[in-house]
């Protein structure tokens, strides 16, 4: 792979770049530096006031309510990640490793499944999870006793469809680390005498550390937003940090409010990346240190 | 013995989760498929007998043509733009070296990780402030402008991984045969681009058209069809929603039949053209 240093006065740089970089600035970046700076804003009557004071994040700070249910929604993130990763790494592996002559149409299988509506799934996961739905029908015909699930409508429920809806993205991750392991590697932890148990242990888990790390941080900081799963699964009963930022929108009507909690969950998203970077390098930095 | 027995064991393990992980994909979406063939109002099991009313009914809703033709618009305006400006990010990312490139990859990869909810939430606010100034409201527009923000880092990220294996020895070969530069992208870059700028092109479709989160928050009045379903669903289940997703399948199914068809052609092409040369 030739790379090619380019100056800001080639026009072909400024074609390939600006283009993209002027979409982003003005609808990604301005939008988040103005919803800061919406945070310092209040509202009178449904309508905006140019006030800048620090009314609202002292209202968000003195108020309990928000912060169990921002506690609440950082541990199901957490859940959810362990969960995910759990059932992604072995069929991450199972793709990389077996299944050669049905690898192709298993990924198109995943990918079509990734891709197909999330509101679709969701109500598909309300016919199964009913007290009369597929699951309790199926296992009363196994034997087991009527309406034995009661998951509808639970915390349960919403966790299932958010492992349902995220587990995609770690089996992508950890599948595209794997296939970069060079194979030379494992051959010569087996000629060395290693068993395979051994191998996996201390070649392969350890050098699809990238792939578990980004997949792990796409999991958290995605499922901070989750607002269909605790809502149409959940049955809004416990409600989420998304939950509660589009009732101060639409209810409340209340921008400055919504701006600050959004704020305080993408804050904590950040930090989470921030702390797995911070982590992933130093992990990096001793393990390439020669024994 | 026991080793083999061991090894025997893990491989169906590992295969066993991969059929698990099918499963539980495809659960609600074959439940949906199944259903929505009902002819009883309520949606429970058994299945009495097959109908295909709700799709009658579904296609004689007045509002759901026009949810259709906003997400086929939406899907299909969006898909451009991010197809273009992310394999133009691609070959910016990985081929060229530039001052501020560490900016440009941030700012060009941070949608990503952001909650869909969230980006949505966002630009509502700055669409919002920005309306009241200008005096405009939030509609298919906007839409559009927020679904390229979330979906041209994924095209990105598609495209890149085929720029990462060019090979850039054919440009040269073809400009050293005098090819002009535009001569070498249209006969040398951009077929061997084409792979992955075709998944790219399925990828953004398919999130746009499948998209709620962003669509819900920057619709405003407008309906796609995701939203459709969403405002259905809140208020009790209705027979209709099953055959509503079978119906929402077919262009995804389509497409991913076209995209194998088209791979295993190229296949076939490459295996002849080296068998002859």
């Amino acid at each position: 792979m030739r790379i090619e240093s380019k100056s800001w006065n080639d026009p072909v740089l400024v074609a390939t770049v600006a283009p993209l970089a002027v979409v982003m600035v003005a609808f990604f970046l301005v939008p988040l530096l103005m919803t800061a700076v919406l945070t310092f804003q209040t509202t009178q009557y449904y309508r905006l006031v140019w006030t800048w004071d620090l009314k609202i994040w002292t209202e968000v700070f003195s108020k309990p309510h928000y912060w169990t249910i921002m506690l609440r929604t950082v541990t199901m993130a957490l859940i959810c990640v362990v969960l995910t990763v759990l059932i992604a790494f072995p069929v991450a592996y199972a793709l990389a490793t077996r299944l050669k002559t049905f690898k192709t149409q298993i990924q198109i299988l995943i990918i079509f499944a990734f891709l197909t509506d999330a509101v679709l799934k969701t109500f598909g996961w309300i016919l199964i999870l009913d007290k009369n739905g597929v699951a309790n029908w199926l296992l009363m015909h196994l034997g087991f006793p009527p309406e034995m699930l009661n998951l509808l409508f639970t915390p349960t429920g919403t966790m299932i469809g958010m492992v349902y809806n995220l587990v995609a993205y770690p089996i992508f991750t950890i599948y595209l680390s794997l296939v970069r392991i060079d194979r030379d590697l494992v051959l010569a932890a087996y000629d060395a005498g290693a068993s395979r148990f051994r191998t996996f242990f201390e070649v392969t888990l350890p050098l699809s550390r990238p792939g578990l790390y980004s997949g792990a941080v796409l999991v958290f900081v995605l499922s901070l937003g989750a607002f269909l799963e605790p809502k149409v699964l959940g049955g809004g009963t416990s409600p989420l940090a998304s939950e509660l930022i589009r009732q101060s929108f639409e209810t409340r009507v209340n921008w400055p409010l919504g701006a600050a909690l959004t704020m305080v969950l993408i804050t904590t998203g950040a930090l989470m990346l921030a702390a797995c970077a911070a982590f992933a390098l130093r992990r990096t930095a001793t393990t390439r240190r020669p024994a | 013995m026991s080793q083999r027995m061991r090894n025997a064991l893990v491989d169906t393990t590992l295969v066993g989760s991969v059929v698990l992980l099918l499963i539980f994909f495809y659960a609600p979406i074959a439940t949906l498929v199944a259903f929505s063939f009902t002819s009883s109002r309520v949606l429970t099991l058994p299945i009495e007998s097959f109908s295909l009313q709700w799709y009658g009914e579904l296609f004689n809703k007045p509002d759901f043509f026009p949810a259709v033709l906003n997400s086929a618009t939406v899907a299909a305006v969006s898909t451009i733009f991010a197809t273009v400006l992310g394999t133009a990010g691609a070959v910016a990312w990985i081929r060229y070296r530039f001052r501020l490139q560490g900016a440009f990859r941030g700012l060009t990869f941070a949608p990503l990780l952001f909650p869909q909810l969230l980006l949505g939430v966002v630009m509502l606010l700055w669409f919002s402030v920005l309306g009241s100034w200008l005096g405009f409201s939030t509609g298919l527009v906007t839409v559009i402008i927020g679904h390229v923000v979330y979906i041209t880092p994924f095209a990105l990220v598609v495209v890149a991984v085929q720029v990462y294996g060019f090979d850039e020895t054919l440009e040269d070969a073809a400009r050293d045969a005098g090819a002009s530069g535009w001569e070498v992208f249209r006969e040398i870059t951009f077929p061997l681009l084409w792979p992955g700028i075709f998944s790219a092109v399925i990828f953004s479709f398919l999130l746009s058209w499948g998209n709620f989160y962003v669509s819900y928050s920057l619709a405003g009045t407008a309906r796609t069809l995701p939203i459709f379903v969403y405002s259905g669903i809140a208020v009790g289940s209705s027979p209709i929603y099953p055959a509503l997703a079978t119906v929402n399948l077919v262009p995804a199914l389509l497409l991913v039949i076209v995209a194998e068809v088209l791979r295993r052609r190229a296949l076939k092409r490459q295996t002849s053209g080296i068998s002859t040369s």
